[in-house]
């Protein structure tokens, strides 16, 4: 499934499933499926469009395997089908009612929502194997439909090309301007701290209002010169800044998985995340890793001032995260030989 | 403008159309819009399961992403030209063949043998006589395919060239002994047509084929056909080439064989062309004689063997006639002004 004009985590996770199988000598292809969400309705267009295409042969020769991702593309039937899970419509499910999605308030939002449990429920089974991406992912689909799924860990893009350096004078904040992610959060913990904290957000911004909230944030007395927004960066710099930190912030909303948590990870940094943050719950280990604390601003302020104040403690964890890191055994080989076995 | 390009493709398959797809994107970026390639995969065996992708289609929103208008979809191939969207400009490569020129033909119709074939067909042709004209403009890649679409749908399509890809990295090197005939071997193209014509040739002539079979049965078919008519010392089969091949054949060819049935427009004689070297086709090609101009940038012959033959042997003992065809040909492809900028300024328009 793919939302047009959009190129996020999902894009780049198919892309290199697609590297690795190739690589291990199979005729891999990405079929990627238009998806609009809205209004609910078109939401059951859209998984019956799925259901209606066939991937079983191309040219009169059988596909082996379908290797199925998100909603509704992972609806598609095949004989052969292994659903490796992103995630799914998340608004039917956990961010049901939640206020910054809206599904719930449309008159006909509960019978879609209702369609689509439906559709999960009796399809998802149909499959040959069910994985997921994350443990919080699974347990999701244990929680809303009752079904069994293998968390699968995969390393983020170009893990190889990670590295450390002495921690500078900043937190860093790599991530989508988006509310989930909740940049608005740290911005008003950051004004609750006692030492002169800095952060360095970057990331693409594509929801303006939030935009307009956090820059509004940022602008208040004391947090001048605090607060740097850096947009979208190249990998490259990306890297280097990673590097360059002193521990890296990723407090998201019931994060499905989250490159961010592992990339820090693998750039020797702490982690400072939320106790509802989903998937980097699976990896910060508290007070050995990062931390996880409360999503208030309170609570994070605390622990963005004694990660400031402690750098050696800071680069301990760091190191620490590193080694969690390699013990955990990510890597793509891993991935493949359960999904294809 | 935000632009999404809307075609079907058969996994692992990639040919011209997938090409083309990605150029059009390219030179949309290049035009400086933001432009996307939705390909929504098609499987046209079993026939039955036609119409359900037909409904696919159909049920696909592209008129918006996240909350921003998507300003314009250009449709290129059945059936994702099917897709809804407020502000459609049809490009056409081809309509579901098999359901109108290819319904009867003994070497590609297999809807034909379907116990609902009738009936997939109608639905088809209903579904392109009453959903194409959603859009707010039809455009074709070639007169021959806007010609199909007017006979057996009655809607006019405009024709609409682009350039082959890396049309500017086409040249000419000398002529050689050889004539070149570029092309996947399938019954439509009609290598088996140019064996049997090489043997009635009463020159001696050599032919170079070169690409892939998609079906292993009809490459062997011409091998055997070439045994038989005692012509297999004057082919050479090359199988798949590189492109930078393929251009230093076509620079040090004598001439272009191309005799495909009804090819809907055909890269090869362009490529042809650019190389400034004559163009054999037939009668009953399509695309190419949109190109090929009788006796003065090739030569146009009836598709049996006998006259391909003379038009043959007419090339290759006339070797400063088939240069003076080949630079015609070349101030031809100069004359017709085929490009990018000129395709994407008129589908936006």
């Amino acid at each position: 499934m793919r939302i047009p004009f959009v190129r996020g985590g999902a894009e780049v996770l198919a892309e290199g499933l697609r590297r690795v199988l190739t690589g291990l000598g199979h005729q891999a292809e990405i079929v990627a499926i238009p998806f609009k969400p809205y209004p609910p309705e078109r939401i059951l267009d859209q998984m019956l469009a799925c259901r209606l295409l066939d991937l079983s042969e191309t040219a009169g020769t059988p596909v082996d395997r379908v290797i199925a991702l998100k909603f509704p593309a992972y609806l598609i039937p095949h004989g052969h089908k292994v659903i490796w899970m992103i995630h799914q419509h998340r608004q039917a499910y956990d961010l049901w009612q939640h206020p910054l999605n809206d599904l719930h308030t449309y008159a006909n939002g509960g019978d879609v929502r209702a369609a689509i449990h439906a559709a999960d429920t009796k399809l998802l089974p149909q499959s040959r194997g069910l994985f997921t991406i994350s443990r919080n992912v699974a347990v999701r689909l244990k929680t809303y439909c009752g079904l069994h799924a293998i968390p699968l860990y995969h390393p983020p893009q170009d893990a190889g090309r990670f590295y450390t350096r002495p921690a500078e004078d900043f937190l860093y904040f790599p991530s989508r301007i988006d509310p989930l992610k909740r940049q608005d959060l740290v911005l008003e913990a950051l004004a609750l701290t006692r030492s002169a904290v800095r952060i360095c957000f970057s990331g693409p911004a594509e929801e303006p209002d939030f935009e307009r909230k956090c820059a509004r944030l940022a602008r208040k007395d004391g947090l001048r010169n605090r607060v740097q927004w850096l947009g979208a960066v190249p990998e490259e710099e990306k890297r280097d800044l990673y590097a360059r930190s002193l521990g890296v912030l990723f407090p998201p909303l019931d994060e499905d998985y989250g490159y961010i948590t592992l990339e820090a990870m693998l750039a020797r940094k702490p982690v400072i995340t939320c106790t509802d943050s989903g998937g980097p719950l699976e990896f910060v280990m508290h007070h050995q890793t990062g931390m996880v604390v409360e999503p208030i601003p309170e609570a994070l302020a605390v622990a963005m001032d004694s990660l400031w104040d402690d750098r050696e403690r800071a680069r301990q964890w760091g190191e620490a995260a590193r080694q969690r890191y390699d013990d955990l055994r990510i890597d793509w080989d891993n991935v493949v030989e359960k999904l294809l076995p | 403008m935000r632009i999404v390009v809307v075609t079907s493709e058969v996994p692992f398959i990639r040919g011209s159309a997938e090409i083309l797809a990605e150029n059009l994107c390219q030179a949309l970026s290049a035009a400086g819009h933001a432009a996307e390639l939705i390909s929504i995969p098609f499987q046209q065996d079993p026939p039955n399961r036609i119409p359900d992708q037909m409904l696919a289609c159909r049920l696909m929103d592209l008129s918006e992403a996240c909350g921003v208008r998507i300003d314009r979809a250009i449709g290129l191939r059945f059936p994702a030209y099917l897709a809804p969207h407020p502000h459609k400009v049809i490009w056409l490569l081809h309509q579901h063949r098999a359901a109108y020129e290819l319904w009867d033909n003994p070497l590609a119709g297999d809807l034909i043998h379907h116990p609902y074939g009738p009936v997939i067909r109608e639905a088809i042709r209903q579904a392109d006589r009453e959903l194409m004209p959603e859009a707010k403009a039809v455009y074709t890649i070639s007169k021959n395919v806007a010609g199909r679409l007017r006979r057996f749908c009655g809607i006019a399509g405009e024709p609409l060239y682009h350039p082959p890809p890396h049309a500017s990295q086409f040249h000419k090197g000398s002529a050689g002994d050889y004539f070149f005939f570029p092309s996947p071997v399938t019954g439509l193209k009609r290598q088996l047509l140019v064996i049997e014509a090489l043997a009635k040739c009463r020159e001696k002539i050599s032919v170079r084929f070169a690409g892939k079979s998609d079906n292993p049965r009809e490459r062997a078919a011409c091998l055997e056909a070439a045994r038989r008519l005692n012509v297999e010392h004057l082919v050479e089969w090359l199988d798949w080439i590189s492109e930078e091949q393929k251009r230093e054949l076509y620079a040090n060819c004598l001439g272009v064989l191309f005799p495909p049935m009804d090819e809907d427009y055909g890269y090869v004689t362009l490529e042809a062309m650019l190389s400034s070297k004559p163009v054999i086709t037939c009668a009953d090609s399509g695309g190419p004689l949109e190109f090929v101009v009788d006796r003065q940038t090739g030569l146009v012959a009836d598709s049996v063997p006998e006259p391909l033959a003379r038009a043959m042997d007419a090339v290759w003992a006339d070797r400063r006639c088939a240069a003076a065809m080949g630079e015609a040909g070349r101030a031809r492809y100069a004359d017709l002004k085929i490009s990018w900028e000129n395709v994407v300024e008129r589908l936006l328009c």
